[in-house]
């Protein structure tokens, strides 16, 4: 186990150092200029050009990404444009937000859209399959940024009982999460009614009934147990929606998150943001990945890693 | 009226401070970095120029409580008040002056944005401090409007020597001290009880972090934000919704397309003149714009002096503009690129109806929707023919919209993205900056505005007037016409029952 976990971690520095490669090529293609988003409008020549050689910007490009790189290798991911500040600490101070908002998106995601999968799928075609599944169409189909706006309207404008926006406490959690998982919650429905489905016409289950168990020990746990593996995967993939659905997410919720943080950056031409930025989301997506491999193992003793 | 009563007692969310917001965050706090508005704004919080201006865009006394002008405006002495501390007690004075400039000119500092303090004659050898009470500079030329550079936010008092870590908690001199900063979240200020100026009304004042215009709506009718400004595209929604919350006034901004004098048709006078009859620029501000706007016949916008939009304009006339063409030998018409930013949705309506409006003359526009920052690259390089493009006034005067945006010198990243050259502008303008007169001075902002008006080097639209609601409970408050016209000492949230 364990040496399978230090061999899939061996086999991430590939992956990131390709990551930073295409990440490093495709901000020097885009148009723009860093040090003209730095210095605002109405900037003379002189500062610009004595700028550009500071933060080596005439460089060859192969000589700007060694040096880059091998800051990465010390640990430095170097400071941004605009703020001066180091890049890996303005990420320390916002990673545990996302982290909060993707966790509570999650739970949301896990709790309604397995309950409502299972109950649909316990009577297919039944009222509640049918309701639970048009549910579920509308969420997957709506953009998340046109659900965030109706949330704020209808809870924080119209009815109150929620802040608009902002950080703080479970009140300004709510309507954020909820919009971050509204895909998920429709999209695990589906997933998970389809597997039961699958699973509920199975030998297994027949035998499980015909030896007399309850319809709830055989739902919760000879079939949702089987049931659950391509779950665990769609749950494992959209931890990558939950990342990109942050920028959107943040920005309508004025969330201070990674997601702002990169779609500033982005804004502003902050290289060494937008990189560093790129590099740590890369990094958690394969840890993520590594995670849910590991939990095939603990839903499904077929899987083994030794 | 129920409505307002429920949003009293109600929004038990509301806080009792001020509330304002930025649509992003600071880069720092460090007036040495500036660069940008939501800096300037809570820099303008924080210190403490020598000049300051109100929200109207008077000039008044800042640190200095008065100052002359001497060799005819080469060279200003500045007397500072008595008695200013900063915020840990420390007292400024003038030497305080020279070390904060000579900060922000050095190159170590990497701020960017020292064109205020550049006319100064050779950086620190030009600021000869004069006791502790005054401080001299000397200019490399005459500029009539050097006291309004002072008032920029770069041209803040600081005290030097300054922690690492100034940026993040700033020691001024100004009405509010520094409390809290949240980065992408809020800001937060306490009353500096010993302002010279005098204290600020309200205890505390919240800046939020908002980036969404409509969550910033959503906010406001939530009862969460003393003021807000309103989207051009929300105007009716809320004139007919809120009226009695909303407060209206001039701004000094200019709407308008760059038509590059340097490249292909456009090089020619005619032309550019023919783009200006061609677009019915009060329809297009009605509809579009929702009339939010007095329509354009110069840059300078009219509350300035020299601004005038009187004068004989390009009246909106097919038939001229179709004999402009012809003479220039288009009477087939062209096809040309306007750039726009892609994600201002406002700009980008009106960049379609510019478009659909030369379509009738045979100009035939290919829009080029790009970020802002790619757009605004090109538009610098000079390799846009048009760009739809917004001009916020630096400081309050003439000058502002005709150096940066008409002089050969601020070609590209200084301002001049048309690349309009005419030696004669030039030299007038030079000879404006050295006149400290302020009636001959205006007058030749005037004659200058008409004289570039004439050569068209501009598509002119307008000079947006902005909206903004106040809370009914906030009061002291009103639109600056500055960025950094509103220090928010005089503005105060009645206190709930």
């Amino acid at each position: 186990m364990l040496q399978f976990v230090g061999k899939r971690l061996l086999a991430t520095i590939p992956t990131l150092f390709g990551v930073l490669v295409v990440a490093f090529l495709l901000l020097n293609v885009v148009p723009g200029d860093p040090v003209a988003e730095m210095v605002g409008e109405r900037a003379d020549s002189a500062t610009i050009a004595r700028l550009r050689a500071e933060l080596r910007l005439d460089d060859p490009l192969p000589v700007q990404f060694g040096h880059y790189l091998w800051g990465v290798v010390r640990g430095d991911l170097g400071n941004s444009y605009i703020t001066q500040r180091p890049v890996l600490g303005d990420l320390a101070e916002r990673f545990p937000k996302t982290l909060q908002l993707a966790g509570a998106a999650m739970l949301l995601a896990v709790s309604l859209g397995i309950t409502l999968g299972v109950i649909a799928a316990v009577r297919p075609h039944g009222a509640v399959d049918r309701f639970s599944m048009l549910l579920a169409y509308v969420g997957v189909s709506f953009p998340v940024y046109w659900v965030g706006l109706l949330l704020i309207l209808l809870f924080a404008v119209t009815l109150r009982w929620l802040p608009p926006s902002g950080y703080g406490g479970i009140a300004f959690l709510v309507l954020p999460a909820l919009t971050l998982g509204t895909r998920s919650i429709a999209f695990l429905a589906r997933m998970t009614r389809g597997a039961m489905i699958d699973v509920l016409s199975s030998d297994f289950v027949r035998t499980a009934r015909a030896k007399g168990l309850s319809e709830m020990r055989v739902i919760g746990r000879h079939a949702f147990r089987n049931a659950l593996l391509p779950v665990i995967t769609v749950l494992g993939l959209d931890v990558g929606n939950y990342l990109t659905g942050s920028i959107l997410t943040e920005t309508i919720f004025s969330w201070p998150g990674v997601g702002r943080y990169v779609l500033q950056a982005i804004e502003k031409r902050d290289l060494p943001a937008v990189q560093g930025s790129i590099l740590f989301l890369s990094v958690v997506f394969v840890l993520v990945n590594l995670i849910t491999d590991l939990l095939y193992a603990k839903a499904d003793p077929r899987v083994a890693y030794d | 009226m129920l409505f307002v009563c429920l949003l009293l007692a109600c929004g038990g969310e509301a806080r009792t401070g001020l509330v304002y917001y930025e649509t992003y965050d600071p880069r720092s706090l460090d007036p040495a970095l500036s660069t940008d508005v939501p800096t300037g704004e809570m820099v303008t919080l924080l210190f403490d120029g020598l000049t300051q201006f109100d929200p109207d865009g008077r000039l008044l006394p800042g640190l200095a409580d008065r100052w002359t002008a001497e060799r005819g405006g080469q060279r200003y002495v500045f007397h500072l008040r008595p008695g200013v501390k900063f915020h840990d007690g420390r007292p400024l004075v003038a030497a305080d002056v020279k070390r904060s400039f000579v900060r922000v000119l050095d190159p170590a500092t990497r701020g960017g944005r020292v064109w205020p303090l550049q006319p100064i004659q050779g950086g620190a050898a030009g600021i000869d401090v004069l006791g502790d009470t005054a401080v001299a500079f000397t200019l490399t030329e005459p500029l009539a409007v050097f006291p309004k550079f002072l008032a920029m936010p770069v041209a803040a008092v600081v005290p030097v020597p300054v922690p690492a870590d100034f940026g993040q908690r700033p020691v001024g001199s100004g009405p509010w001290r520094f409390a809290a900063w949240r980065h992408d979240d809020e800001l937060k200020f306490s009353r500096n009880p010993d302002y010279w100026g005098g204290a600020p009304v309200a205890e505390s004042l919240t800046v939020r972090i908002i980036p969404e215009p409509f969550t910033r709506g959503a906010e406001f009718l939530a009862g969460r934000l003393s003021v807000a400004e309103i989207p051009f595209g929300e105007t009716a929604k809320w004139e007919q919704e809120h009226p009695a919350w909303l407060q209206r006034k001039p701004a000094l901004r200019a709407i308008y397309v760059a038509l590059n004098n340097r490249r292909g048709p456009l090089r020619d006078t005619r032309v550019r003149q023919a783009i200006n009859h061609a677009v019915n620029v009060p329809e297009i501000l009605r509809t579009v714009w929702n009339g939010r706007g007095i329509a354009a016949r110069g840059a300078i916008p009219p509350s300035l002096g020299g601004g005038d939009t009187t004068r004989a304009g390009y009246a909106y006339d097919t038939v001229t503009a179709r004999r402009l063409l012809a003479q220039a030998g288009y009477a087939n018409g062209f096809a040309i690129q306007l750039w726009r930013s892609g994600t201002n949705v406002e700009q980008g309506r009106v960049a379609q109806a510019i478009q659909a409006q030369l379509a009738a003359v045979g100009v035939r526009v290919e829009m080029v929707a790009r970020d802002a920052s790619s757009m605004r690259e090109a538009a610098r390089k000079g390799e846009a023919d048009m760009a739809m493009l917004d001009w916020w006034a630096d400081y309050p005067d003439g000058d502002n919209f005709l150096y940066p945006l008409f002089h050969s010198a601020s070609f590209g990243p200084g301002g001049n993205y048309a690349f309009y050259s005419d030696p004669v502008t030039d030299s007038l303008i030079m000879v404006a900056r050295r006149t400290t007169d302020d009636a001959a001075r205006e007058a030749l902002y005037h004659r200058i505005d008409g004289r570039v008006y004439e050569a068209a080097p501009w598509l002119y639209l307008w000079f947006p007037v902005d909206l903004w609601a106040e809370h009914p409970s906030i009061t002291g408050w009103e639109i600056p016409v500055i960025f950094n016209g509103q220090r928010w000492t005089k503005a105060h949230a009645a206190v709930r029952r």
